[in-house]
C-alpha cells in the first residue's frame, strides 16, 4: 500500500493584529470511504496558451471500468501556477463554472470528483502564456482506450 | 497589507522515484503584489445531520477576486466525508455541482472568485466538524 501525504501550514502574523494566524493540517490520501492509500497518480508540467480552455485531468469514461455518476472515488488534485510575471493568470473551473484564478506563483490541491464529465477541471490562461505544473492523485482512472 | 503565506507538502511513494513537491505562496491582491489584508475569520462548524449549510456567500465577496477558500474534515473517521459543491443549494448527492468529498481528516485549499457559493453537506448524520476559512480579496461594506 502506498502512503500519500498531503500537508498545508497557512500563517500570518498580520492579517488579524495581535493574535498570529497560524493553520496547519495533514491528511494521508486514501480510496474513497477507506483506509487504504492511494495507489495511482499522473502529473505534468504544461504550458498554456491563452484564450484555449483545456481540460485538465481524465474524463469520466477514464475513471474506472464502467463510466458511473455516483462520485465515489477519491481523488485529489495540485496546481501550481508556476509564471512569475504577477499579472498572469490561470482560470480554473468545472465545467463551464469559472471558480478561481490561479496567479503566477499560486497553488491550490482539493479533493476533485473526477467521476463525472460535467466534474472536468478546465483551465484558461490569461495576458500571456503560462506555465502550470500538476499532479493527479487517484486510485481508479484508467488509461484512455487505444485506437483501434 | 497583510502577509498571508501557505505552504503545501506533499509527499508519496506511488511510484519507485520520489515524490515530494513543495510550495508556498503569498497570498496576492488580483493581479498586484499587494497582499490580501481580509478575511472572514476561521469557523468551526459541527454537523449532525445531511443538511447542506453555505460556507462562502459570494454576496460577501468582490466579484471576480483572488480570494482563497480553506476547508478541513476535522473529523477523524475515514468512512465519512462532506461533500464540497459550488451553487447548489443541496450539496449532498451525487450533483454536477460537486467539487469534491473531503472525507474525515483531509483538507482543501482553493483560489476562488467569489461569483459562487460554496456548499457543503455532511455524508452521515454521525457527527463531523469542519474548519473553514475565506481570506479575502475584498468583502463587501455590508458584510464581515
Amino acid at each position: 500500500m502506498a502512503t500519500t501525504t498531503a500537508t498545508v501550514s497557512i500563517t500570518s502574523n498580520d492579517l488579524t493584529p495581535g493574535s498570529a494566524l497560524s493553520v496547519s493540517a495533514s491528511s494521508t490520501l486514501m480510496k474513497a470511504g477507506l483506509t487504504t492509500g492511494l495507489n495511482q497518480m499522473e502529473s505534468g508540467v504544461m504550458n498554456i496558451p491563452t484564450s484555449i480552455e483545456f481540460r485538465l485531468g481524465p474524463l469520466a469514461t477514464q475513471a474506472g471500468p464502467v463510466a458511473d455518476n455516483t462520485h465515489n472515488i477519491g481523488s485529489y488534485l495540485y496546481i501550481c501556477n508556476k509564471s512569475t510575471d504577477n499579472t498572469y493568470w490561470v482560470d480554473w473551473g468545472i465545467h463551464e463554472t469559472m471558480m478561481g484564478r490561479l496567479y503566477a506563483g499560486d497553488w491550490m490541491f482539493i479533493p476533485w470528483n473526477a467521476s463525472d464529465d460535467d466534474a472536468e477541471i478546465e483551465i484558461e490562461a490569461n495576458t500571456g502564456t503560462n506555465s502550470i505544473e500538476w499532479a493527479f492523485f487517484n486510485s481508479t482512472v484508467a488509461l484512455p482506450t487505444a485506437a483501434a | 497589507m497583510a502577509t498571508i503565506s501557505a505552504s503545501i507538502n506533499i509527499g508519496s511513494d506511488i511510484s519507485s522515484y520520489p515524490i515530494a513537491i513543495s510550495k508556498t505562496m503569498t497570498m496576492k491582491k488580483a493581479g498586484t503584489i499587494i497582499g490580501l489584508d481580509e478575511t472572514l475569520g476561521l469557523k468551526t462548524k459541527k454537523f449532525n445531520s445531511t443538511t447542506a449549510a453555505e460556507i462562502a456567500t459570494a454576496a460577501d465577496l468582490t466579484n471576480d477576486g483572488a480570494h482563497k477558500l480553506y476547508v478541513r474534515n476535522a473529523s477523524t473517521n475515514k468512512a465519512n466525508f462532506f461533500y464540497v459543491a459550488y451553487h447548489a443549494t443541496d450539496a449532498g448527492a451525487a450533483t454536477a455541482e460537486t467539487i469534491g468529498k473531503l472525507y474525515g481528516g483531509d483538507w482543501m485549499l482553493m483560489p476562488y472568485n467569489g461569483s459562487t457559493d460554496i456548499n457543503v453537506a455532511s455524508s452521515t448524520t454521525d457527527i463531523q466538524y469542519l474548519e473553514y476559512m475565506v481570506f479575502a480579496d475584498g468583502v463587501v461594506a455590508a458584510a464581515g
